[in-house]
């Protein structure tokens, strides 16, 4: 006779190494990395002959040149953009869930996601600055300018186009997460129960849904805040100059040729995760606010609201949305297919495909690179992460309270941490282990960040998943396994492979890890766009900008397309 | 006087040791060959990394030394990598080779023994070097190079107009503010630190300075605020009609270019006295974007290659720095089409044939004659960077 529980007994063990593997590789980064930037920010660094501690680098902080406008510049962009795109993405759900530009966000959504955040900054800057492709629509006929005027638009001193750049960036990102999370709320039975009670659907979203969805993508929300307050590229691209965002500014530090002040950036990076810290402290109490201010609002019984008028705004959010990408995408595509193009021509004097075929000659190896390492990454990502899931389901079954949801929360720390505040600190202990340079430890801090998002992207729909269905399939099958390959993961393979598909946009994405965990040895698409983005030949950039955006959207449409074909003959498995 | 006395001193050192050490060199190039070096280098110019390709398929070829270009942004990063690996007591199987270097990166390296020793007097090529009438090839920004870096390329920095747009431009300092009052929003500089922008003030101090003795000692000894007060003058003047009104500055000579291109500003600069020719030729700026420079000369410098303490294949980086100060590659280099980066070798040391080659090279059409370029004015004392920049940031950084 069979006997199960021996069987389940040995899944357990090995499936409980999950984890404990998953958390051991990021844990050991994050602290390794952290330590190391703490001591240096208080002044001990004895490779550079600094043996004692001192405040001096946070006094000398404190006192740089700019520093309180860097410091607002910074707040500006990173706090704005956060609460902006988070307010966006709950009106675009309130107002246009499910209308016909609904639609059209949905299809666009893929496509929003994939284009990385440095070339829709390079795009953003080449349609919206004063020599934009906006105004060369509108000059010289409407505006009488013949060259381009004196406006601040790009790179202003408060940072408010980079933050407009995040806002765009971000709306898709929380939107996906939304949806995620709502597949835990039963959003059409809400509606309808809603509605039979006599409320407008904007208010059961604003009194009913959104309540609820908040918890669930506070987390995204986090990541999103952390990441505007350290992002490097695009404020280099986007951000104000004199005196530019902290993180550029402790990117400079680091680099610095005179030692000392690599000193000085492990303090103003570690000022900028004290900055995310409070942030993250000032969202709690916003929510705690809002809660307070509006409970009595949420349960008055009003079922009848002016909101409606709002509706046409968010449509057009929608479209402004769209359109901006499309614009980003048709400028950059023009600019590769430029030799000259003076303003305010609206298009090129001269075209050439020469940027084109050099590009394509010279891309192998990035594009090698790029595939090689993202594809790696994802796929550990979601092995770990099923892992963890599974274990978790086994958990439960059995009635362990370990609490894995609680311990894996930490999964998400590369997430909150601002990269630049820990990744020196990887850097100098790779070296020391002699680890840096090689590819697997390219991969491993690839991970790092790949794997936080194809959790928070996966996790949501794998537990939504009904277990009893596989339960009748162990019982038909005998194989616990069997039944996890033939029904398990073919019915769930649609949002694998769409968190696989982000996994690997995220790996393709990564500037800093890349640069400083391989050595420089491993040229990506991104390092290369990035690198020549320095150079400013407008035509190069576009072409490497163009490549940095088709390589994951050709995974992302691989993401929809195979489970797509996959399913062709199963009718109950097709959208 | 002393400089020159130094130069001289330098220079006869030079020539002693290139015949001391010239039989290693078959001994290198045997050691060298099989060995792949990763080239350091800013990756920022498709011209020049074709230039460096074009070369490491010609080390392939010649001496079996694989070449790999590790395009990086910042110098400065792979400075600090360096140091990294010193802390991590990595004194061999280092992760650069070779690398692109001058200025402040060649000083802190030389300063924190991050470089691997004197090498230039050990390659064939470094006597046909103009160490008499280039002496930027011997002090780096005024350090002395001490054969730890060998000479690459020359530099001097050069403005460039748009003659389209404007019927004059400037020959010095005081003329381009009173060109900037004429077209307001027109004309701006890279931001210190930046490279490029570190070297306009200089430009600008040197023109501007009533005595230029104290600039070429160390900054401690001069009186800072007296030297430089002109220089704040002049720049506090001119930010007013400064594109943005002096409160966004670009990155660098790449960025501007492209703003000269778009009609965003009138005038922009660069440290490549070919760059407008090669951007015309290329199409990135129009066919009417002339170069100038100003009367009283304007900075220049050289650029070299140079090899860290912990290189994991010194005899390739050798090989491959040798190759690049060959006179077939700085003659391809100097060819405007390529990349228009001046020779570091002194002509007449050249057998007749490279010499009538050099000579060929044909003249771009923005390129100024090397008379018409003037008087070449030698980089104030190194410690002065790191004064002039944190001034500057104190008084723009608001």
């Amino acid at each position: 006779m069979e006997n199960p529980p021996v069987i389940n007994h040995k899944k357990i063990s090995s499936l409980g190494l999950f984890p404990i593997v998953t958390l051991v590789c990021f844990l050991s980064a994050i602290v390794i990395g952290l330590i190391s930037t703490w001591t240096q920010a208080f002044g001990y660094m004895p490779s550079i002959g600094f043996n004692h501690f001192s405040v001096i680098h946070w006094i000398r902080l404190f006192s740089y040149p700019g520093f309180n406008s860097s410091l607002i510049a910074t707040m500006i962009s990173g706090i704005g953009a956060t609460l902006l795109a988070f307010i966006f993405t709950f009106f675009l759900f309130a107002f246009s869930y499910h209308n016909q530009f609904w639609r059209l966000l949905d299809q666009a959504l893929a496509p929003l996601l994939a284009v990385p955040h440095a070339a829709f900054a390079i795009g953003f800057l080449f349609l919206a600055a004063p020599s934009g492709w906006v105004l060369r629509l509108l000059s010289p006929g409407l505006t009488g300018f013949v060259v381009p005027p004196d406006w601040s638009l790009m790179k202003d001193a408060y940072g408010i186009s980079l933050m407009l750049v995040m806002v765009l960036k971000e709306i898709p990102f929380l939107i996906l997460m939304s949806l995620g999370a709502l597949g835990r709320i039963d959003v059409r039975r809400s509606l309808a129960v809603g509605r039979s009670l006599g409320y407008e659907t904007v208010q059961v979203w604003i009194k009913i849904i959104l309540p609820q969805l908040y918890p669930k993508i506070r987390l995204a929300l986090f990541a999103v805040l952390a990441y505007s307050l350290s992002v490097v590229d695009l404020a280099l691209l986007v951000g104000p100059t004199a005196p530019p965002t902290m993180a550029v500014q402790v990117f400079r530090w680091f680099n610095d040729p005179d030692f000392e002040y690599r000193l000085l950036g492990a303090a103003g990076a570690t000022l900028i995760l004290l900055l995310v810290v409070s942030s993250i402290g000032l969202l709690y109490l916003l929510e705690a606010g809002v809660k307070l201010i509006f409970r009595s609002w949420l349960i008055n019984g009003q079922r009848r609201s002016r909101f409606f008028l709002f509706s046409t705004l968010s449509n057009f959010l929608v479209l402004a949305l769209v359109g901006v990408s499309i614009g980003v995408i048709l400028v950059l595509l023009v600019w590769s297919f430029t030799w000259r193009w003076q303003f305010p021509d609206f298009l090129p004097a001269t075209w050439s495909t020469q940027f084109w075929r050099n590009g394509v000659l010279q891309i192998g190896g990035p594009i090698w690179n790029t595939i090689s390492t993202g594809i790696t990454a994802s796929f550990l990502a979601v092995i770990l992460v099923i892992g963890c899931l599974e274990n978790e389901i086994l958990m439960l079954k059995r009635g362990l309270k370990t609490n894995t949801t609680k311990i894996l929360w930490l999964i998400y720390l590369p997430l909150l941490i601002p990269q630049i505040a820990f990744l020196f600190g990887v850097q100098v202990t790779l070296v020391i282990l002699r680890l840096d340079g090689i590819w697997l430890s390219l991969v491993w801090s690839h991970l790092l960040f790949v794997l936080p998002y194809v959790f928070l992207s996966l996790g949501p729909i794998y537990r939504s998943y009904d277990q009893r269905i596989t339960d009748v399939a162990v019982t038909l099958c005998r194989s616990p396994w069997q039944a996890f390959l033939k029904v398990k993961l073919p019915m769930l393979m649609r949002p694998v492979l769409f968190s696989a598909a982000i996994g690997f946009s995220v790996s393709v994405a990564q500037y800093l890890p890349t640069l400083f965990i391989g050595a420089g040895r491993f040229d990506t698409i991104t390092t290369e766009a990035v690198n020549l983005a320095s150079g400013s030949d407008r035509r190069i950039v576009s072409v490497y900008a163009l490549f940095q955006l088709l390589t994951p959207l050709m995974v992302f449409l691989s993401a929809l397309f195979i489970p797509r074909f996959y399913f062709r003959q199963r009718k109950g498995m097709q959208i | 006087m002393n400089t020159m006395l130094k130069i001289l001193v330098l220079s006869l050192m030079t020539l002693g040791s290139v015949a001391v050490h010239a039989d290693e060199w078959p001994a290198i190039t045997k050691k060298a060959r099989g060995q792949t070096i990763y080239f350091n280098a800013w990756g920022g110019s498709s011209r020049v990394n074709n230039y460096i390709r074009w070369a490491a398929t010609e080390v392939k070829q010649k001496y079996g030394v694989v070449v790999k270009h590790v395009k990086i942004t910042d110098i400065g990063d792979v400075v600090n990598r360096l140091l990294a690996e010193k802390s991590a007591h990595r004194t061999s199987g280092g992760s650069v080779d070779l690398m692109w270097i001058n200025g402040e990166n060649f000083k802190a390296m030389k300063k924190n023994q991050l470089l691997s020793g004197p090498f230039t007097e050990k390659l064939p090529n470094y006597r046909f070097v103009d160490t008499e009438n280039k002496p930027t090839v011997l002090f780096d920004f005024t350090t002395p190079v001490d054969h730890m870096e060998a000479p690459w390329g020359m530099a001097q920095l050069v403005f460039m107009v748009d003659t389209a747009r404007v019927t004059w431009h400037p020959s010095g300092m005081k003329q381009l503010l009173k060109f900037a009052k004429e077209h307001p929003g027109r004309v701006t500089y890279p931001a210190p630190p930046s490279f490029h922008g570190t070297t306009f003030i200089k430009q600008a101090l040197l023109e501007l300075a009533t005595d230029r003795t104290p600039l070429y000692q160390a900054v401690a000894l001069a009186d800072f605020n007296r030297v430089t007060a002109p220089l704040w003058e002049f720049l506090d003047e001119l930010r007013p009609y400064m594109w943005r009104k002096g409160k966004t500055f670009t990155h660098g000579a790449p960025e501007m270019k492209q703003l000269l291109n778009d009609g965003e500003i009138f005038i922009s600069l660069s440290f490549n006295p070919n760059d407008a020719s090669n951007a015309i030729a290329n199409g990135e700026l129009p066919d009417t974007v002339r170069t100038y420079v100003h009367e009283s000369g304007t900075i220049g410098n050289t650029h070299f290659v140079g090899i860290p303490f912990n290189s994991n294949a010194k005899e390739g980086a050798m090989v491959f720095a040798n190759y690049l100060m060959s006179p077939m590659a700085q003659l391809h280099k100097a060819k405007p089409s390529i990349w228009g980066d001046p020779t570091v070798l002194a002509v007449d040391k050249l057998n007749a044939k490279d010499r009538i080659m050099f000579n060929k090279l044909p003249l771009g059409i923005a390129t100024l004659s090397p008379a018409a370029l003037g008087k070449v004015l030698l980089e104030p004392d190194s410690s002065w960077v790191d004064a002039l920049e944190k001034a500057w940031l104190r008084r723009y950084h608001k």
